[in-house]
């Protein structure tokens, strides 16, 4: 038996992200373990006071990939397992949140290891981009991980590799 | 020569309201166009840092293309800078 995870982006226009919503989506009579990551918008980036956040998203392809990542981790940690993700698009406030990745199974060790596996994944690999403002006025596009090579290790702007968290 | 129609995403965005640039390409592969939308930017936009399509992919609704990929038969793709979500 397999089960349904969800996937979605979500309009800061329309609607805010619900943690909530994410633990529901994965929650099952059976599962004992549920891990849930929250990334908000911060005030400071690289010494600078931030105002608030703009994503960009290529939606059609954010939402295959979304799914494909998920079909991933379920391939990897077997059936047992319900995935959420919900991304953010438009222009944010600091605080408010910014993506919400939720793993539950029936222990907890494939949770915290689901949920770390697809966050990353939604981070290096899906086609959003943030656009930082700030409080002088200034507003710059950050710059992660290229996508110029699909079958390889993810290449990172300045050259290092993924066995981090940023 | 064919045209194909360049959906803008990051920092790309900026060059056009309009979201999209239409770039005349010759030869059927990513590749070429990777090589005209460089050489269009230089000419057209020659305060932005062309450089970056070196490190940006390209794509279609459903998946990211290599540059020995053809390019879609509908002439729409979209420029995928380095990505920063979550």
């Amino acid at each position: 038996m397999s089960f349904e995870s969800v996937w979605k982006v979500v309009d800061r226009a329309d609607a805010a992200i619900d943690p909530a919503e994410g633990i529901a989506a994965v929650s099952d009579p059976g599962f004992g373990g549920i891990d849930v990551f929250i990334g908000k918008v911060r005030d400071l980036n690289q010494g600078r006071p931030v105002l608030g956040i703009t994503y960009d998203l290529f939606e059609p392809l954010v939402m295959n990939e979304f799914q494909r990542q998920i079909a991933e981790i379920t391939a990897s940690f077997g059936p047992r397992i319900k995935l959420y993700v919900a991304h953010a698009k438009g222009r944010l406030a600091v605080g408010d949140v910014a993506v919400v990745v939720a793993a539950g199974s029936p222990h907890r060790d494939e949770a915290f290891r689901a949920c770390r596996q697809l966050i990353e994944s939604v981070k290096h690999r899906s086609p959003i981009w943030k656009q930082e403002h700030y409080q002088d006025g200034d507003s710059e596009w950050s710059e992660g991980c290229s996508l110029c090579q699909p079958d390889t290790e993810h290449a990172h702007i300045d050259g290092h590799v993924h066995d981090h968290s940023h | 020569m064919k045209e194909i129609v360049v959906q803008l995403f990051g920092a790309f965005s900026e060059l056009n309201p309009q979201r999209e640039i239409r770039v005349p390409v010759e030869g059927g592969q990513v590749v070429d166009l990777r090589r005209a939308l460089r050489a269009l930017l230089q000419q057209r936009f020659p305060q932005f840092r062309a450089g970056l399509v070196d490190y940006s992919a390209f794509a279609d609704e459903q998946r990211v293309l290599r540059d020995n990929d053809s390019l879609p038969g509908d002439g729409r793709v979209a420029i995928l800078p380095p990505v920063s979500g979550g």
